[in-house]
């Protein structure tokens, strides 16, 4: 099948590389920024079309690595165009924008697969699994951290408009709220507290989910380490065991280079080790199962459910209240 | 100088009278324990002087006692060691409710004798490290604190903590007022509010007391900071469990893992295996010296009364909270 992609940021050259890992065939892409579209279609030696229209015409998949505020829209446009869709998470902006999106593509009889990249990462695989097992017996606490920088972007930095991206707890910290829904079922309550820098956009986040099933966990989230620096954990305690893994503990190859003169750090991507890269990972996930008519292992739906406790965890902050979902 | 320990119910007595022993110008007189096969198991494994009434121990003319009851047995004790004049060092959470708490302070005042809150990680290097750090202002305005203090349940060693008639509660009442008491002395600041979901999510079977806890603090200050008091370390872990801060700062992060000094052990038949064994300096130490100071300088205590009642205080507003499920104010 023949995909497009949209976007030529940080997160779309990750995909295309990711699609070259694939059988589909990766034609090219589109972007208002028509000098970094440029690049990455020489790049990865595919072509870059003017419109988004033009784009969908010749194309079975679309891929959306665009700012979260332009999703809706880009996704409606697909459906009517009965294309099938990759979309970067988080889903949307609002619950009923990711909605709209779902019913659409399911009136459209398109695929709609978000891109809930942590599920695909090994570690936190290999965890899910065990407790699936029931390795651990009955989950207790989960502990789960993502701390970063603050994104790196020259020109326009969207991710720190929180009318584009959510803010950070919507766009970081929703990873960790699916995850600890994929772990724990459906929340029932989320507290969370924010503290915010002085100037600049700076912030540090922690949330209490407790599940309705009786386990709790603390989500920590923040763009607030030094540039460069990103760290994430998973402890995921039960009544027979316990569940350990850091980034800030060894890995098969680890290096102390000098930077380069010049050299400068972006948008932070968490660590997945020397395994298979998990971006590869979800997109031939999506590519098998969009050929096959499979189900997704992460459907929209959850997609959908994890932006329901980042905005909880949002009114939370905002109201110094727990919020019941 | 002379010192006694009231009761031998709490592990860390075991620990004290090891420091007492060795320590210049004290004499550790003996302890007193109402149980009788468990007075004679410790005054034997230990060499003690054994007094199975409190009233004998005390009658000794002590210039200061470590009470090391359950915590709802602290009070009783605290009262008998304030008549006898006895400065006192007790263990935490100094009480299981405000009441008591409070009268252990009157009983204080009216007898002129100095209470200290055994709060040992006030003395322990790597917060003395951090404490640095902030006031240096290295790590810019602060945002929050990650705060974890679990462990594996303490049954093993002492039944009583899961025993809510004595301990007052589980793993909160456990594990919180360390935490708790640190962010009050590192940001000179009090605890406004507690959000707390806490339940016996670990041993539904075997304990009726609270094993699995959260928090979310907010400071006066501003600063917002979690606590993990869960016994949720399995009992086949390395070791009981940790005692960790990351302070996250506008202008650096520093992560503190108390007792991050430690060799891995693979012994054959060892009860852990493997087993973390520590080698760093052990934080009760400085705690008392700091106590048999206090007694011979004739000032209080770096470490009040008012800040045993204060911890003690926020976990009480965590379960409440918990119970309520909303924000609770200490």
């Amino acid at each position: 099948m023949r995909v497009g992609i949209v976007g030529s940021g940080v997160m779309a050259e990750v995909h295309a590389r990711g699609w070259r890992t694939t059988e589909a065939e990766l034609l090219g892409c589109t972007s208002t920024n028509l000098e970094q579209a440029t690049r990455l279609a020489r790049q990865f030696e595919i072509g870059v079309y003017k419109t988004y229209s033009d784009l969908l015409q010749d194309v079975d998949i679309v891929d959306i690595c665009v700012p979260t505020h332009l999703h809706k829209d880009m996704v409606l446009q697909a459906a009517s165009a009965k294309r099938h869709v990759v979309c970067e998470k988080p889903i949307a902006l609002r619950l009923l924008d990711g909605l709209e999106m779902i019913e659409a593509c399911d009136k459209a009889g398109v695929r709609l697969f978000v891109a809930m990249v942590v599920r695909f990462f090994p570690q936190y695989r290999l965890s899910r699994e065990l407790v699936a097992k029931g390795q651990i017996g009955q989950l207790g606490v989960i502990r789960l951290k993502r701390v970063s920088f603050v994104p790196q972007k020259q020109g326009d930095n969207w991710y720190l408009d929180e009318t584009r991206s959510g803010g950070m707890v919507v766009d970081l910290m929703i990873h960790d709220f699916d995850y600890a829904r994929w772990l724990g079922g459906d929340v029932e309550r989320v507290y969370a507290r924010l503290n915010q820098a002085t100037e600049g956009p700076g912030q540090y986040a922690q949330a209490i989910l407790r599940f309705k099933g009786g386990p709790m966990a603390l989500i920590e989230g923040g763009w607030a380490y030094p540039p460069g620096v990103f760290r994430t954990a998973i402890d995921i305690s039960g009544t027979e065991g316990l569940i350990e893994w850091s980034s800030d503990e060894h890995a098969p190859v680890r290096s102390f280079l000098l930077r380069r003169p010049g050299e400068a750090v972006s948008v932070g991507l968490p660590v997945a080790g020397l395994s298979d890269d998990p971006y590869a990972l979800e997109l031939q996930h999506a590519y098998r199962c969009i050929r096959s008519g499979e189900p997704f292992e992460v459907t929209a739906h959850d997609a959908l459910e994890a932006l329901r406790i980042a905005l909880a965890a949002r009114e939370s902050i905002a109201t110094g209240k727990p919020v019941s979902l | 100088m002379r010192i006694g320990i009231l009761s031998f119910a709490h592990l860390h007595a075991e620990t004290y009278q090891a420091h007492l022993g060795d320590m210049a110008g004290v004499e550790l007189v003996g302890f007193s324990h109402e149980d009788a096969s468990e007075g004679r198991h410790f005054a034997e494994r230990f060499g003690l002087r054994w007094f199975p009434r409190h009233q004998d121990l005390l009658a000794e003319g002590l210039e200061g006692v470590l009470v090391c009851a359950e915590n709802a047995r602290h009070r009783e004790l605290v009262e008998m060691a304030a008549e006898a004049k006895c400065h006192i060092l007790c263990e935490k959470p100094i009480a299981t409710n405000s009441v008591d708490a409070k009268a252990m302070q009157a009983a204080c005042e009216r007898n002129g004798v100095h209470f200290m809150t055994a709060f040992p990680m006030r003395f322990d290097r790597s917060v003395r490290e951090v404490s640095t750090a902030i006031r240096e202002g290295r790590l810019g305005r602060i945002y929050g604190v990650n705060g974890i203090n679990h462990s594996e349940i303490p049954t093993a060693h002492r039944r009583w903590f899961a025993d809510k008639a004595l301990a007052g509660g589980g793993a909160a009442m456990d594990h919180i007022v360390h935490l708790a008491d640190l962010l009050r002395w590192l940001f000179a600041a009090e605890v406004l509010e507690v959000y707390a979901e806490l339940d016996n999510l670990f041993y539904p079977h075997t304990v009726e007391v609270d094993t699995a806890g959260l928090l979310l603090l907010s400071l006066s200050n501003g600063i917002q900071a979690s606590i993990d008091c869960s016994w949720s370390r399995p009992t086949w872990y390395p070791r009981w469990g940790h005692f960790k801060m990351e302070i996250v700062g506008e202008a650096g992060t520093v992560v503190m893992d108390s007792f991050a000094h430690y060799l891995t052990l693979y012994s054959r038949g060892a009860p852990r295996n493997p087993s973390w064994v520590g080698f760093g300096s052990d934080p009760n130490r400085a705690m008392l010296e700091e106590f048999v100071a206090s007694i011979r300088e004739r000032r209080p205590p770096s470490v009040t009364w008012n800040d045993g009642f204060q911890a003690m205080r926020v976990v009480l507003a965590a379960y409440e909270s918990s119970l309520t499920k909303s924000v609770a104010i200490p």
